[in-house]
């Protein structure tokens, strides 16, 4: 498919690829570096060839290994691949009409429907990764009770990110602060509503809560001078870590500017690692503190890690500017 | 002109899932806005939102002597109440506070007969 708000503007076209030999080789260095858990996504996992082979090392290297996949291809033939995952979810952006238009194929919710149901009867805890357009948040509750009918047990419920294609959808798709309180009072009652055994997770939080749960950046943030810095695990630093299909190491999301890159695991190397903890590091680590610090103000509804990422982007055109001037 | 009180709400509007009222855009921005800045309280950490009888009732928990000067003083608060854990986690203070909610219920909305 090629959804018209997917982030890494994946399409069938596009045939760029970890190889799976230098991916298993930087998964390998990453566990020495403290990460736990592999979660594969996409575009669509379930396209990539050697799939299987990179799951199995991962679960040999002592990973968790989750998938997010739009359930296409999640059929009784990928069952031995399947069968590997800790954890799966089937992604949704609403109701029939409006996930089949945004992803450009009339099939698309019947056939995600379908995987869940059947993944959920096999005894497989699954989950759904709902998306939602601003026009979609009145989808929600009806989506909600049909997908837990199907078996879902865990709803992770987030506004499109405005990123990669989907910054060509039309401006009404996108949200204000209204339609953050919007759809953060849904999911409360939703909370209330739905079986107390399935999980309702929202990215949305409020400022004065994250801002009491900065704790989870003291890794990042924590007074440390630069000889401290190197003996630390990079997951202890940067969490998340993204893997993009070029190769190149993100912190936070797959869209961060590339002006924080970690690098690439082409050539990675515990070397290359330690460089970026002692000379890199300290770009993210004013970042994050800065973004830390700006939630000591009104009690808005943050989504914290797009947040973030806007915030990457803003710096390096700062910097951009600062330099031309 | 005669201003009628309006008429008893219908009682599938009544039984309709908060969560769908809520998720509709028949509930102005405005009105969306009002109740989470309400709900929203510095310094407690909101877990559970339910319809009640004084509109809806909504659970927090803090970590400190909850501060709630002003909590009078905001719109259509009905009630609040504060349990210290005590012995039990001295640093976990349970306050749940009753609002009501008009928006929700549709009041205010006075039908006018024009002659």
């Amino acid at each position: 498919m090629a959804c018209l708000h997917c982030y890494s503007e994946s399409d069938p076209q596009r045939k760029q690829a970890l190889d799976p030999g230098t991916l298993c080789a930087a998964l390998e260095l990453l566990r020495a570096e403290g990460y736990s858990v592999i979660s594969l996504s996409g575009g669509e996992p379930l396209v990539y060839p050697p799939l299987r082979a990179v799951v199995e090392r991962g679960r040999e290297l002592g990973f968790r290994v989750t998938m997010i996949t739009n359930g296409l291809l999640a059929t009784e033939r990928m069952d031995p691949v399947l069968s590997l995952l800790d954890g799966i979810a089937i992604s949704f952006d609403g109701l029939a009409a409006t996930h089949n238009a945004l992803r450009v194929r009339s099939d698309a919710f019947a056939r995600a429907c379908g995987a869940l149901q059947r993944l959920a009867a096999h005894g497989r805890p699954i989950a759904a990764a709902i998306s939602l357009t601003r026009e979609a948040i009145a989808d929600l509750p009806d989506l909600a009770d049909h997908l837990v009918s199907l078996g879902a047990r865990a709803l992770q419920i987030r506004p499109v990110a405005r990123a990669g294609r989907a910054r060509s959808l039309d401006e009404t798709s996108f949200y204000g602060a209204s339609d953050y309180a919007r759809l953060y009072l849904v999911v409360l009652a939703l909370q209330r509503e739905l079986p107390a055994d399935v999980g309702v997770h929202c990215d949305l939080a409020p400022a004065n809560g994250l801002w009491q749960q900065r704790n989870a950046y003291a890794g990042l943030l924590g007074s440390c001078d630069r000889v401290c810095r190197e003996d630390r695990l990079l997951a202890d630093l940067v969490n998340p870590l993204v893997i993009t299909e070029t190769g190149s190491l993100k912190p936070i999301a797959y869209d961060f500017d590339q002006a924080f890159d970690v690098a690439s695991i082409d050539g990675l190397s515990f070397e290359r690692l330690r460089h970026y903890k002692q000379q890199d590091l300290p770009k993210l680590q004013a970042l994050i503190g800065g973004a830390l610090a700006a939630l000591q103000g009104p009690n808005v509804l943050v989504d914290w890690f797009d947040h973030c990422t806007r915030l990457s982007e803003q710096s390096h055109l700062a910097a951009d500017q600062a330099s031309v001037g | 002109m005669i201003a009628l009180p309006q008429d008893p709400i219908p009682l599938k509007d009544l039984s309709e899932r908060l969560s769908k009222r809520l998720a509709n855009f028949r509930l102005s921005d405005a009105v969306i806005k009002g109740i989470a800045e309400r709900v929203l309280i510095d310094g407690l950490s909101l877990v559970r939102f339910d319809p009640c009888i004084y509109g809806i009732c909504a659970d927090y928990f803090s970590e400190k002597v909850p501060q709630l000067d002003g909590l009078a003083a905001r719109r259509g608060v009905k009630k609040w109440e504060v349990f210290p854990y005590g012995i039990i986690d001295w640093d976990l203070f349970h306050v749940t506070i009753a609002y009501n909610v008009d928006e929700l219920e549709g009041k205010g909305q006075l039908r006018e007969f024009n002659r």
